[in-house]
């Protein structure tokens, strides 16, 4: 069975810490959020329900990250090292196919601000896969999610921006 | 002005775009074989805009739907453009695919970029079950619904261990990210085609459907693998392609979908325009897989 996931930093350097504590982040937030709003609810035939459950998530959200500021859970040794990584993704074997997905993937631009929904009519950015391969991996539940040049972590359940890392991405249109 | 009324005015909106789509050519040219005990299937991407040409498409696959009575929809992506309030659900899947609905055919959604990849799963007529990506068989073919905006290293474990277990006939992937197509408008994934084609070739995935691309595209095989991009059922780019040996065929003056029938070892499909004009049409024989995968201690 082929592992996808590239080998993590080695144990017990820096980078390895950074990234312990950046997915320890991730999941008090997504073990916060289950506690406080519960789980995600089952399919249904009634678009009302499921559109009314995310407002209703995502309202909760907002509440009760009231005041959450960006680098709470990108601290800014790990926007450091995701900076790190994406660069030299971009620039190692598949630099050249990874860039050019970017620059087909409707890229969007838009001021971010922690505990926003992202815009319902604006398309989500793909992410390329080998990048996503690079990152530290997430819990069910967050994502990933490019925005012109920033990274913004994502409740995909709540749609809310969580956090983000500005400029993450060098500009792919040099 | 009341939910209620805003409602009304939306349901009545669109049953005159229905009725005006009505005057489209509604007489089908069947040329699949129609064998018993086949499986038939229609295929739409890039569907979802709510507009009076995704209705004609709808009233052109509900005619052939008669003719064809084909059980299934697969969707490739863009499935609900725009917002996602339930009046969205309505105009843009409910209303123009209503007929279908009712006969009881079934519709398969694969994720695309402009699609809302929490609240479409949960939404019971798409069929995913609450997933991103997933898998269901019907006869001989297993489908794999896979969403190419978030390929991440789970989904590509996934889809080998169920590539791997499978033992269908025919393994046909579908999703919105065309890994190969010579169009203008956003071309093909480069890194995606890194990620997923070595997984296709060998586990013996014997066709891709993809939309994203607003045109209709037939490559001639890549790895033995047949690539259709279906990114036509509701947008529209027109002159979308350069010119290319890799095309086996393409269509971009109008809006199309697809019907397919697999008998036996062989694929049957047929492209057909908002007009009811059938713009490509044959058989594909089932290949044998090129590298076996117990070969490469997989």
């Amino acid at each position: 069975m082929a592992s996808f996931a590239q080998a993590p930093p080695p144990p017990g350097s820096n980078d390895a810490k950074v990234v312990a504590d950046f997915e320890q982040r991730a999941k008090q937030y997504l073990d916060w959020r289950e506690k406080t709003v519960g789980k995600t609810p089952s399919p249904v035939n009634s678009p009302e329900k499921i559109v009314a459950a995310r407002h209703d998530l995502a309202n909760k959200v907002r509440v009760g990250r009231a005041g959450a500021k960006q680098g709470e859970v990108f601290s800014s040794e790990i926007a450091d090292y995701f900076r790190r990584e994406i660069a030299a993704t971009l620039n190692g074997h598949h630099g050249k196919q990874i860039r050019s997905s970017l620059r087909h993937s409707e890229p969007t631009e838009m001021e971010l601000q922690v505990n926003q929904s992202y815009p319902e009519k604006v398309a989500l950015q793909s992410t390329p896969p080998t990048l996503l391969l690079n990152l530290p991996e997430l819990p069910n539940g967050l994502e990933y999610r490019i925005l012109g040049r920033e990274l913004v972590l994502r409740d995909s359940d709540a749609n809310i921006i969580v956090d983000y890392v500005p400029n993450a991405l060098p500009d792919i249109a040099k | 002005m009341t939910v209620r009324r805003a409602s009304l005015q939306l349901v009545v909106c669109a049953f005159a775009i229905y009725a005006a789509a009505a005057n489209a050519q509604t007489k089908p040219d069947v040329r699949l074989p129609l064998k018993d005990k086949s499986v038939k299937f229609a295929a739409i991407g890039d569907s979802g805009t709510g507009e009076r040409d995704q209705y004609q498409i709808a009233k052109q696959m509900d005619a052939y739907h008669k003719a064809v009575n084909f059980d299934f929809v697969i969707m490739l992506g863009d499935n609900i453009y725009g917002g996602h309030e339930p009046p969205d659900f309505e105009r843009k899947f409910e209303i123009p695919y209503k007929p279908l609905l009712d006969a009881g055919v079934k519709f398969y959604a694969s994720l695309g970029n402009h699609d809302d990849p929490k609240l479409e799963p949960l939404y019971k007529p798409f069929n995913m079950n609450g997933e991103r990506y997933y898998t269901f068989k019907k006869g001989d073919i297993q489908f794999f619904a896979l969403d190419s905006n978030y390929m991440d290293a789970e989904q590509l474990t996934w889809l080998e261990q169920n590539l791997r277990s499978s033992k269908a006939q025919w393994k046909i992937c579908f999703f919105h990210h065309p890994l190969y197509n010579e169009g203008k408008m956003h071309g093909p994934d480069l890194d995606l085609r890194n990620q997923l084609s070595p997984l296709l070739k060998i586990y013996g995935v014997n066709l891709v459907f993809s939309g994203h691309e607003h045109a209709y595209e037939r490559l001639k095989p890549v790895d033995n693998i047949y690539y259709f991009i279906q990114g036509d059922s509701g947008k529209l780019a027109r002159h979308d392609f350069h010119r290319s040996d890799q095309m086996a065929a393409s269509f971009d003056r109008a809006r199309t979908f697809m019907i397919v029938e697999v008998v036996g070892d062989t694929l049957y499909f047929q492209t057909i325009s908002q007009d009811g004009e059938t713009v490509d049409s044959g058989g594909l024989s089932r290949q044998a897989a090129t590298v076996k995968a117990a070969s490469l201690g997989k």
